[in-house]
């Protein structure tokens, strides 16, 4: 049964809860459904040395990479598809070797799956005579070893759990209690979420729980696994939202223009991030409402 | 055939390398244009997996990367990488995965990692995503890379994604999936040597020097006796491409032809 507590906090409240040098995992992916919100306000309140993990990343941690609020990043790889190269990222990665731990997209899974189960590791098959698992034993040899199985003699890799402090995931739909909603693929949001000791749920909108009652199956975390829920409408712009909203294309081209030169980029984090006060602010420097309609999901497509 | 782009060509064979009824892990960009060639062809019952959680993207309008909404537009699952990758590839059922790459080499290992450019710096790229998982397990594997001396070396900045690494055998290499089958370029079709595992011509494309192949692969390339010239794109394939896949020339108009 529901508790009582109110569980809808701003994001600047949640924000203050976390620590310098936390793991934080964000739920984007590419230019889909990213943790923006999120992003925006660890930049504002100057997180530091933070560990950032992500299966495929995208422009939430591209922008934290960017301000130079992330020390780690444990990663299956990303862009922003064909507006280009996660610059920030990738210009961190060239300049410290070691500074990223670079997977693939399954095995970043497995290893929050291997979180969520409440399992120190897991096998997988994927991997193996790359140069990937060569990086790993190098700048990670403590994440990931060689087994034969007890079983059958056959040779595996162990994946070392992830388990972050706190886990963050944008989402269409969620009530009060934090019962939350994704429409569209949902690539790792669900084995993330629960993989860490703290989850925290973005949505879009907040719906009465009965609304959730009337389709039930389609809620991929459910309300007692979460901690605090966000309730900010174009919460992701200017990545996509199936269902909700198209990716910003104007505004991503204006990002990674930016984002290429890293003389450039303290002019976006200025004018679009410490520039604004809040998401509200936000939204209305990037084109308010005229702009967020522009955007807006057509019905039948979803985009 | 005037005004047949390579792109076109390459589209095309790597969709005849598809055969219907199987199962296809597929990349974005050129690798998704075949899968949807074959579908509308001669592959009507090909299942296609999109490592985000897609399987059976039909969109109408051409996606711009894995992540595009447009690609979860009329699916027929929306799940996520468990399913996908883990599920169906890991478990063993994908028969083919289609994938770009930044460099290929003789044994058809990929990098999709980092490249050194013009100076010399190591620059990086998106990393393996799902292709590591997808050349590691799928049952083989078809490449689509533009053929130029740079992409094809003798030796790759990065091994991100296994082929016949050190021309060694799958099962040597601890992989469960067969390899790479095919390396489609806009130039030629090659296969890689069953006992030896290097790459070996097996058709140039029309209007191409052999001369001008071998001068643009870094690799030493093996090539057979009695060398075939690679299938035009039919009118009607062509048509699909141009009206119904790619409309606005988002990946067939793209000269560098990076996937």
């Amino acid at each position: 049964m529901a508790n009582d507590a109110n569980k809808v906090k701003t994001v600047a409240e949640v924000v203050q809860t976390i620590p310098d040098g936390a793991h934080i995992a964000l739920g984007g992916f590419a230019i889909n459904r990213c943790n923006i919100v999120v992003s925006h306000e660890l930049i504002r309140q100057q997180k530091k040395d933070l560990t950032l993990s992500q299966g495929v990343v995208g422009l939430d941690t591209d922008l934290l990479v960017g301000a130079g609020l992330v020390k780690r990043c444990i990663m299956g790889g990303g862009s922003l598809d064909r507006f280009g190269p996660v610059h920030c990222i990738n210009r961190a990665r060239e300049t410290q070797p070691g500074w990223s731990h670079d997977y693939s997209s399954l095995t970043i899974c497995l290893k929050y799956l291997a979180g969520a189960l409440g399992i120190s590791f897991i096998p997988t098959k994927c991997l193996m005579s790359s140069e990937v698992l060569d990086r790993l034993e190098q700048f990670a040899p403590d994440d990931i070893k060689k087994m034969k199985c007890p079983f059958t003699g056959e040779e595996y890799l162990l994946l070392k759990a992830l388990t972050p402090d706190i886990c963050f995931v944008h989402v269409q739909v969620a009530d009060r209690e934090g019962n939350a909603q994704i429409s569209g693929a949902r690539w790792e949001n669900e084995e993330q979420a629960k993989s860490g000791k703290r989850l925290v749920v973005v949505t879009e909108e907040l719906v009465p729980t009965e609304y959730i009652q009337r389709n039930p199956e389609r809620t991929i975390i459910p309300g007692h696994r979460v901690e605090a829920i966000i309730h900010q409408p174009f919460g992701a712009h200017p990545t996509a939202c199936f269902d909700y909203y198209d990716y910003d294309a104007d505004h991503l081209r204006l990002y990674v223009n930016h984002s290429k030169k890293k003389e450039t980029f303290p002019d976006y984090v200025n004018k679009y991030i410490l520039g604004t006060k809040d998401h509200w602010e936000y939204l209305d420097k990037v084109g308010g409402l005229k702009q967020m309609n522009e955007i807006r999901a057509e019905k039948l497509l979803g985009y | 055939m005037t005004g047949v782009r390579a792109t076109e060509i390459m589209v095309a064979a790597a969709s005849r390398e598809l055969c219907d009824g199987e199962v296809v892990v597929v990349g974005i960009g050129l690798p998704l244009m075949a899968c949807f060639l074959a579908r509308r062809t001669h592959a009507p019952r090909l299942t296609s997996l999109s490592e985000i959680g897609v399987i059976n993207m039909d969109p109408r309008d051409t996606p711009v990367g894995v992540a595009d909404p447009r690609n979860f537009y009329r699916a027929t699952c929306r799940s996520g990488f468990l399913d996908v990758m883990g599920l169906n590839l890991h478990h063993g059922n994908v028969d083919v995965g289609v994938l770009g790459a930044l460099e290929a080499d003789r044994f058809g290992n990929i990098n999709t990692t980092l490249f050194r450019d013009e100076a010399g710096n190591i620059r990086y790229w998106n990393g393996s995503a799902g292709g590591n998982d997808t050349a590691s397990l799928a049952k083989r594997v078809i490449l689509i890379m533009r053929h130029d001396k740079r992409k094809l070396p003798k030796t790759l900045a990065h091994l991100t994604s296994p082929g016949f690494a050190e021309g060694r055998s799958r099962p040597q290499l601890g992989l469960r999936g067969g390899g790479p089958s095919r390396l489609i370029t806009d130039k030629a079709v090659i296969a890689f040597d069953p006992q030896t595992h290097r790459a070996t011509l097996v058709s140039v494309h029309p209007e191409v020097e052999l001369g001008d192949i071998v001068a643009s692969t870094g690799f030493e390339l093996k090539i057979p006796s009695g060398l075939n010239v690679t299938a035009l794109p039919t009118s009607e394939e062509l048509r699909l491409l141009r009206e119904e896949i790619d409309p606005s020339d988002l990946y067939l108009g793209n000269k560098e032809a990076r996937s």
